[in-house]
């Protein structure tokens, strides 16, 4: 092939972007991490503090179960988009009139911005406004209030994170289930192998790198949500729904305490990091170089 | 093969180019005062109409008599010495400059955007960037300007709670010295005297300085349904069951049989109506602001409980945020939970207004600022006329404490815009804090956005026409103002919101009892003050 | 086709109408909703929530559009967004046919090192981010902060990990053979770039660039950290419907609706390029 300078050549702009926007931030957070930073803290300024934050940290409960619920929340969320959003893209496969239609529409949530879906959510939802907490209430009897019920909360977040985010789970697979190569399927055809069997032995292996490519970003994104839960609960009733992205958010702004806020940043980057590795080690060991 | 991908490739490079280079001049052009750029720098989307201070009356802006109030063309409208401005903003060395500004997407704020920043800039030529936003989005970039001392903001609004804060970390300018240093600035229509007491506030307590020019105040107090409580079949059935006349409650017993009444009532009668509103976001700082600013001052707790000489909280170290009487108050406040309507525990100050303007409820603590449009804006509120005011319930000895000074029964809220140290056109910026702090532009301000800061306007016939649709709200303010305070002295306010609220927030949803969730918090809060270097 | 065949097939069929018709409705029953909410007015939103539409109220609307201002978001953020996607498609294309033909040092981990960039929250970031644009990135008068390149630059931090990882495995089931069998016809890079991996690979580059432009699109707390009143954008203005004396929902809810609109659009442009893979996909000898 081409020499290795080439390569080089097309990473560098690539590289040189992400270096400026992405590593410089990286190290003033890292750096901040190890200070005390309030801004109203009677001394002003930064103060050494060593590994005081992240000591306190280990201990914080409001933290610890704030990392706790998020987790679940990322567990239920990712797993049904990921469900759904297969038994959708594997749908789309197939020919049927209307099928561009349906694409579009089902592509829709994804474009609407994640603080409109949040907002529209809430409005959905909120007693006395909303319809689906006076429908649930008429019809089934059913007082729904995810003001006042944590579980009913968490579902809710759940539930449209699910609605906002299974697109993406299927426009992915799709894209790459078309990329599958067509002879084995055809081959198999023709050996006379049932649908289930096709699935089992073709499908899904095939595309379990793309799968797993999904349910990565998916995972670390579910990670990160701020936005749509903040708008729809602000991490309440209680802290049912204060997940790590809008925990760190308070603490960092209004709570201005950016030394403490910076090394639960650390914290939570290095959490996902250890978790991106485990499910990276899986898809480069399976996942397929070059035919 | 295909080639239309290629095409369609050939296609996009010119196209990127091209985006690429408008999107760098935009940015670029974006840093100098724009020709031909739209003049209104605010997203307020209450200026549809040509002429801003035509308000129509589908604006979201508080206009109280749509068409009716009288328009005064803008040139000459608060340019009571016109030529006097133009003279100081060219010995400033101001004119043609731009200031910017970071503030609230409030009405008042927004009015301070579209009409008085136009004319500050026919009177001076200096034009007036002020950006509108969310009340955490405007704090964090406030915060973050003065901190990192970038510069970005010639003036930005301070709230009343946070100005201690500001001025602990001498983020602001001192402007009585200013306005010494340069009499050329000092502006004949401007004076401190004029401002009713809510400027004081905004002063050094050492010193008696001033930092900051307020813009807006209102009172939080006890808003109710006219209607209802004057209706004689409720009267009647009401002392049936109560053995007293229904009036607005003046302690807390009489508050709890109102509210149960008003909910059975509406049960009764197949109507969505309810006893109170209670502003209980349980996972929004708005709660915790009910509890501290509203509910715990009138049962004779102040600034939260928090001992103010030894910065403490907990009642062994001489605090009294966990208190049996502030265990009380909570308990109190939670238990009208069962007669508020459903979407109390997702109410904010937002919820908590529109919760009433709905109809939704019979009595309430409500924003000063929202009761002018609920009482006049038919097209926000299904309540017009129908609104009454008066002081809020207390318990026994609270009042007195207020009278003499030694409490307070309420929040008197507010803010002011302030100058920031680090900003590089302070001159600029001073002459438009005096220009909006003028008499001549109060009373439509106060008219169109239901907000008072000087003395004198609550006489304006303008205001008094608003007072007398809101059932005497201003009145109220102006006999009463100084029964209400404001935000406890506190450096570290949002500090211990932080760690206090998600106590609260347990409270509400029944994850902890009030009792425990006091007990924690004052605790927590105690935590964070030493912390943060306050009370050993 | 025989009798059997056809009746399975249309049973098959009708199920899977069936399941779209479904999904649908629930897709679209938020954003009916706030359609709804964007037709009514704040009086009509209080009261017994209805899902007809009673009369359409469009002050919503036309406050919006008779304001300079927000025209000047919409824009704005379709300069962000589109800069943005094309920029993240090139780089990305080129990155990843490096990582995937190459055995470079160390490729391993700036792969994932790249993605690490996407891995940290984002409220981590405003405040470092904030110093780099008003401090660091200062030209004489002019920084980086409140522009509009300054937020296509900081997008690609977000976007190109993602679109990187989807080329990545759509690439790499690329044949490398065709590559060589270019090559040896006398093919530069640039060549087998633009004629074999581009056209092969166009419904990951198509699906990558959707995702890219909607994410800069629907972006809300980094652009409202680092822009003030030039550079903004739409997201960001919606957040200045929440105010003290009210959400104005239908104002937001409007803003939101018309923020679709071109979302709409440039999905129905690319959708094409994910059709055609279907016919591509077959060259795979």
């Amino acid at each position: 092939m081409w020499s290795a300078r080439t390569g080089w050549a097309l990473l560098a702009p690539t590289l040189i972007v992400l270096a400026v926007t992405g590593l410089a931030p990286f190290f003033y957070v890292l750096y901040v991490s190890f200070f005390n930073w309030n801004v109203f803290s009677a001394q002003a300024g930064l103060s050494f503090a060593g590994l005081e934050n992240y000591r306190r940290l280990v201990f914080d409960q409001a933290f610890l179960s704030s990392l706790w619920i998020t987790i679940k929340f990322t567990f239920w969320a990712v797993l049904s988009e990921i469900v759904l959003g297969f038994l959708l893209a594997q749908l789309l496969t197939r020919d049927f009139p209307g099928k561009a239609f349906f694409r579009t529409i089902h592509a829709l949530p994804l474009m609407v911005a994640p603080i409109a879906v949040g907002a529209t959510w809430r409005l959905m939802m909120i007693p006395g406004f909303g319809p689906v907490p006076y429908y649930l209430q008429q019809w089934f009897g059913i007082e729904y209030n995810i003001g006042r019920y944590s579980g009913q909360a968490f579902w809710t977040t759940v539930l449209m994170d699910v609605w906002h985010w299974t697109p993406l789970v299927t426009l992915t697979l799709l894209a790459g289930l078309i990329s599958l190569p067509r002879e084995p399927f055809e081959s198999a055809q023709v050996d006379g192998a049932n649908a289930l069997q096709t699935f089992r032995y073709l499908t899904l292996p095939m595309i379990t790198p793309v799968m797993l490519t999904t349910l990565f970003i998916r995972i670390m994104d579910a990670l990160r949500i701020v936005d749509e839960v903040w708008m729809l609960t602000g991490g309440g009733p209680g802290a049912a729904t204060r997940y790590t992205g809008i925990h760190l958010w308070r603490e960092v702004f209004p709570k201005t305490d950016y030394g403490y806020g910076s090394a639960m940043s650390m914290l939570l980057l290095y959490f996902t990091i250890v978790l991106s590795w485990l499910l990276f080690v899986a898809i480069t060991s399976r996942g397929s170089r070059v035919t | 093969m295909n080639s239309s991908p290629s095409k369609f490739k050939s296609y996009l490079l010119p196209l990127l180019v091209l985006v690429l280079l408008l999107s760098a001049c935009g940015g670029q052009a974006g840093q100098t005062p724009t020709v031909g750029q739209t003049t209104s720098p605010s997203p307020s989307p209450s200026v549809a109409s040509p002429s801003p201070s035509a308000a129509p009356s589908a604006s979201p802006s508080a206009s109280p008599s749509p068409a009716q109030v009288q328009e005064t063309p803008q040139a000459t409208q608060g340019a009571a010495s016109g030529q006097w401005w133009r003279d100081a903003a060219q010995k400033a060395g101001c004119v043609d400059q731009t200031i910017r500004g970071v503030t609230e997407s409030t009405p008042p704020s927004k009015y301070a955007a579209d009409v008085l920043a136009k004319q500050f800039e026919q009177a001076t030529g200096i034009k007036v960037e002020l950006e509108t936003t969310s009340w955490d989005q405007m704090y964090d970039k406030a915060i973050k300007d003065m901190e990192a001392k970038t510069g970005i903001y010639d003036f930005v609004y301070t709230e009343q709670d946070i100005v201690y804060g500001y001025m602990a970390r001498n983020f602001l300018v001192d402007l009585t010295k200013m306005m010494e240093d340069n009499p050329d600035l000092k502006a004949p229509t401007f004076d401190i005297n004029k401002f009713t007491s809510f400027i004081d506030y905004f002063k050094d307590p050492k010193t008696g300085h001033l930092y900051g020019v307020p813009m807006e105040s209102f009172i939080k107090t006890y808003v109710y349904r006219k209607d209802l409580f004057d209706n004689p079949e409720i009267r009647a059935a009401f002392k049936k069951q109560y053995g007293r006349d229904l009036e607005p409650a003046k302690n807390f017993e009489e508050y709890r049989q109102i509210a149960e009444f008003f909910t059975k009532w509406g049960k009764d009668h197949n109507m969505q109506l309810w006893g109170t509103t209670v502003q209980a976001a349980s996972g929004h700082p708005a709660s915790f602001y009910e509890l501290v600013e509203t509910i715990f001052p009138s049962w004779g707790i102040y600034n939260w409980g928090i001992n103010t000489k030894t910065y403490k909280a907990t009642v062994e170290h001489g605090g009294q945020m966990n208190s049996p009487k502030a265990k009380q108050a909570l308990k109190f406040w939670l238990d009208m939970l069962k007669y508020a309507p459903p979407e109390s525990t997702n109410s904010t100050w937002d919820e908590v207004a529109a919760t009433f303007a709905a109809g939704r409820a019979a009595q309430g603590w409500i924003y000063g600022e929202n009761v002018a449009w609920i009482a006049t804006d038919p097209s926000r509120s299904k309540v017009v006329g129908k609104v009454g005011v008066a002081l809020p319930p207390t318990a026994p000895g609270v009042m007195q404490d207020a009278k003499s000074g030694k409490g307070y029964i309420g929040y008197y809220d507010g803010g002011a815009f302030a100058i920031p140290y680090s900003s590089k056109k302070q001159k600029c910026a001073l002459l438009w804090l005096e220009y909006i702090g003028q008499p001549s532009v109060q009373p439509e301000w106060a008219a169109k956005t239901a907000r008072i800061t000087l003395t004198e306007t609550f006489d304006d016939p303008l205001v008094k026409e608003v007072d007398q649709k809101t059932g005497g709200y201003f009145t109220l303010m102006r006999k009463y103002g100084d029964l209400f305070a404001g935000a406890p002295p506190f450096p570290f306010h949002a500090q211990v919101r932080e760690v206090v609220a998600p106590f609260i927030y347990k409270a509400i949803s029944g994850q902890m009892s009030p009792d425990q969730a006091l007990d924690e918090a004052a605790k927590a809060a105690e935590e964070e003050m030493q912390r943060l270097g306050y009370g050993k | 086709m025989s009798k059997e065949r056809y009746g399975r097939k249309l049973r098959g069929n009708i199920l899977v109408y069936l399941v779209w018709v479904l999904s649908t409705l629930l897709t679209l029953l938020p954003i009916y909703w706030l359609f709804l909410v964007s037709i009514r007015s704040r009086v009509q939103l209080f009261g017994t929530p209805s899902l007809m539409i009673h009369g359409v109220y469009t002050d919503n609307y036309a406050s919006f559009f008779g304001d300079a201002t927000f025209r000047r978001y919409l824009l704005n953020s379709i300069i962000v967004s589109t800069s943005n996607a094309i920029l993240v498609a090139i780089l990305a294309v080129m990155a990843t046919y490096a990582l995937s033909r190459w055995r470079l040092q160390g490729e391993q981990n700036i792969f994932f090192w790249t993605i690490t960039n996407r891995m940290a929250p984002p409220a981590a970031f405003l405040l470092p981010l904030f110093l780099l644009f008003t401090r660091v990135f200062k030209f004489g008068g002019w920084d980086l902060f409140d522009t509009r390149l300054g937020l296509i630059l900081f997008y690609t931090v977000f976007n190109l990990p993602f679109a990187i990882w989807l080329l990545k495995g759509i690439i790499d089931s690329i044949p490398i053979e065709l590559d060589e069998a270019a090559m040896a016809d006398g093919a530069d890079v640039k060549t087998v770039l633009l004629r074999i991996i581009v056209p092969l690979a166009a419904p990951g580059i198509a699906i990558s660039a959707i995702f890219s432009w909607v994410f800069s699109w629907n972006e809300y707390l980094l652009a409202a950290t680092l822009t003030s009143v030039n550079a903004r954008t739409i997201t960001t203005g919606l957040a200045e419907f929440v105010t003290v004396t009210g959400t104005n929902w239908g104002e937001m809810a409007a803003v939101s609706m018309v923020a679709l609109l071109p979302a709409l659009i440039f999905l129905a442009l690319v959708q094409r390029y994910i059709v055609m893979g279907l016919t591509f996909g077959a060259v795979k000898e």
